[in-house]
């Protein structure tokens, strides 16, 4: 079999359709994603799990295609998973095993030889911040530790892509630090694309270099988060130390968009892509200085305007 | 933070299917051999093994001349010689039946052994087949792999016929190929052929009915003690109702453990081979040849068809189970 080139997309759908009973999960799902760290966005039951599901033929697809680094996902059932890890969202290890052992035999079952399952099983649990808890039964694991052998067991085999859904849940500060910067790290130092679901912009805005949002298993936007943010640009948010009310009218009268947040910060949407002006008129009426960011939360906008546009505003 | 990613790459082509299978075998019976229950069960069916072999060696030396069995007899004087004569005589006259039945029966016993170990052993093994798996979501760990559930199945499977040949079919084998190893006449290895033969057939029913039925129960159970209730019910609970004679046939053919029995009745044909030598040996006695005769009434199947039927629904049943469950989670 041809071996997949690193510069083709890593999952190609066609019409992928998801249904169970009445309900659908993913409806004619069309997208071709080319190799990186990518954020998989929507709300909860958007769809995000399912979609990875069914790339991973855990879930069978109702209609549609999908290849996954270039194997059709029902013609080569299992070759389409042999460069292929998946940590899933729920606790998931096999009983009775210690750390280690687990990883090993998880590295084995991808077709790793023993010695070298072995060695790359404390190789990764090293990475994954796994001290001496690894000759434990993974039974008696915290939700945290479980998160990282999850992790663990996703990359021994040395996958070219991983499926990483909702991997900081459990985790506390530190830790899912560490796991976020090395999920960022896998891309740019190892060239092991990352598919990260979560509900959590931040986590995905950190380290994506491009995203999908998902709701009602419908794609509503594919886009790096580069030109996301490029489309944000006329979004300032802007703290005054005082006269926030000469702010608002100032502001207004020159043509933008000013609304006031709980925070007590200003929201200003204008037709200008830089924060010159803004500086402009606070000189010519004398304003009082203030903390200007340029698009913040352009994910977070992006996300909710994404979901609204397709379904109405939220509750 | 800083995270410096030094890992080894690993870029070969990944080992083959089968190499996938072997290894859930392999990990399966390693787990399984890691607790000490399972290593006592071991020990006995070995020397249980040992045992079969020390007595088939001493059976297959008493015919050689010169043998212990003549050196022992010369001891007790030309009487006792003599009697010793005749039964090498004896056995080399009518090796068919000598060696048919004592072979018969030799494996007749080690299958009750056999059977009885497997079955605790399974006791022991039926949670870590497909429960615990599906409680701990292990399923969609073995799923994501390069693996089918026909993978995941085979070397569940493989589990179960591993646990089986080290507990019964090992040491049959050992049994048998150490009787015969030195014996002095290769009417030993012709005619203890067949009663091996039944044995391994036996050997091979059990396992493809202890492997469906112990599947099914694993599968169906959501916790490990409902796995070992359900599968002492099925096995001890079952068995203790469908034992008395007077029980419908239905009932009996309920309980795979009685359906096993009749099963081993039929294929060892102990019966036959028990009454065959009661009526033809000629150095056997009236009351001795009697005796002989209500053993083997005693071994005679009585309903094998309706086992033999009782088992396949009960495995199929089981194994209908199984594959509804093994769906990924």
């Amino acid at each position: 079999m041809p071996r997949w080139n690193p510069r083709d997309a890593i999952i190609e759908a066609e019409g992928l359709t998801k249904q169970y009973g009445a309900h659908r999960a993913l409806s004619d799902v069309s997208l071709k994603v080319p190799p990186g760290t990518i954020g998989l966005l929507g709300p909860n039951g958007a769809g995000k799990s399912t979609f990875i599901k069914c790339l991973l033929n855990l879930e069978a697809p109702t209609s549609g295609s999908a290849r996954v680094l270039g194997r059709d996902i029902r013609a080569a059932n299992r070759g389409s998973r042999e460069r292929v890890g998946y940590s899933p969202e729920q606790d998931s290890y096999i009983s009775g095993m210690a750390g280690c052992e687990y990883v090993t035999y998880c590295g084995q079952l991808s077709g790793m030889p023993f010695r070298s399952a072995r060695q790359r099983s404390h190789e990764i649990l090293d990475l994954v911040g796994m001290g001496q808890e690894r000759y434990r039964a993974v039974d008696t694991y915290s939700t945290g530790m479980k998160q990282r052998v999850k992790l663990a067991q996703a990359l021994v085999h040395d996958p070219e892509v991983i499926f990483l859904d909702e991997p900081t849940n459990g985790l506390d500060p530190s830790g899912r630090e560490h796991i976020l910067t090395l999920i960022g790290s896998l891309w740019r130092d190892l060239g092991i694309s990352v598919v990260m679901s979560s509900h959590l912009l931040r986590d995905i805005e950190r380290v994506c270099d491009r995203v999908i949002i998902i709701a009602k298993g419908r794609v509503l936007e594919h886009e790096s988060i580069a030109a996301l943010m490029e489309r944000h640009r006329h979004i300032v948010e802007l703290a005054p130390t005082a006269d926030a009310d000469r702010f608002v009218t100032v502001l207004t009268a020159a043509g933008a968009r000013v609304e006031r947040l709980s925070t007590g910060k200003l929201r200003v949407e204008s037709a200008s892509d830089s924060v010159g002006w803004i500086l402009e008129q606070m000189r010519a009426h004398g304003l009082p200085p203030a903390d200007i960011v340029a698009n913040p939360n352009a994910l977070h906008e992006l996300f909710i305007k994404a979901i609204t546009d397709a379904h109405g505003p939220q509750p | 933070m800083d995270l410096s990613l030094d890992l080894s790459q690993w870029r070969e082509e990944p080992l083959g299917v089968a190499y996938r299978r072997a290894t859930i075998v392999t990990v399966g019976l390693r787990q399984l051999i890691r607790t000490r229950f399972f290593r006592v069960l071991l020990a006995i069916a070995w020397v249980v093994g040992s045992l079969m072999a020390a007595f088939g060696f001493l059976f297959t030396q008493s015919v050689a001349s010169g043998g212990w069995l003549d050196s022992l007899a010369s001891n007790f004087g030309p009487r006792g010689h003599a009697l010793a004569l005749s039964l090498s005589a004896v056995v080399l006259l009518y090796p068919d039946i000598c060696i048919g039945t004592l072979f018969t029966a030799l494996f007749w016993l080690q299958s009750w052994f056999g059977l009885w170990l497997s079955l605790i052993a399974l006791t022991a093994l039926v949670p870590g087949l497909v429960t615990r798996d599906r409680a701990s979501n292990a399923l969609t760990i073995y799923l994501s792999r390069p693996l089918t559930s026909a993978d995941y199945l085979l070397g569940k499977l493989g589990i179960i016929a591993g646990t089986i040949v080290l507990l019964w079919t090992g040491p049959l084998f050992l049994g048998w190929l150490l009787s015969i190893a030195f014996a002095p006449d290769r009417n030993f290895l012709v005619y203890s052929f067949g009663p091996l033969m039944r044995a391994l057939l036996f050997n091979g029913i059990g396992l493809a009915a202890l492997a469906g039925i112990s599947l099914g129960v694993s599968a169906v159970a959501r916790s490990s003690r409902t796995a070992i209730v359900l599968w002492l019910g099925l096995w001890l609970v079952a068995g203790i109702v469908a034992a008395p004679p007077f029980m419908p046939a239905f009932v009996r053919r309920a309980s795979f453990s009685n359906d096993l029995i009749q099963i081993r009745q039929e294929v060892f044909r102990l019966d036959e081979a028990l009454t065959a030598a009661g009526d033809q040996l000629p150095i056997l006695d009236r009351q001795i040849a009697s005796r002989l005769d209500r053993a083997g009434e005693n071994a005679r199947p009585m309903d094998f068809t309706g086992a033999l039927a009782g088992l396949a629904v009960l495995t199929g049943l089981s194994s209908v189970v199984f594959l509804r469950k093994l769906r990924p989670e």
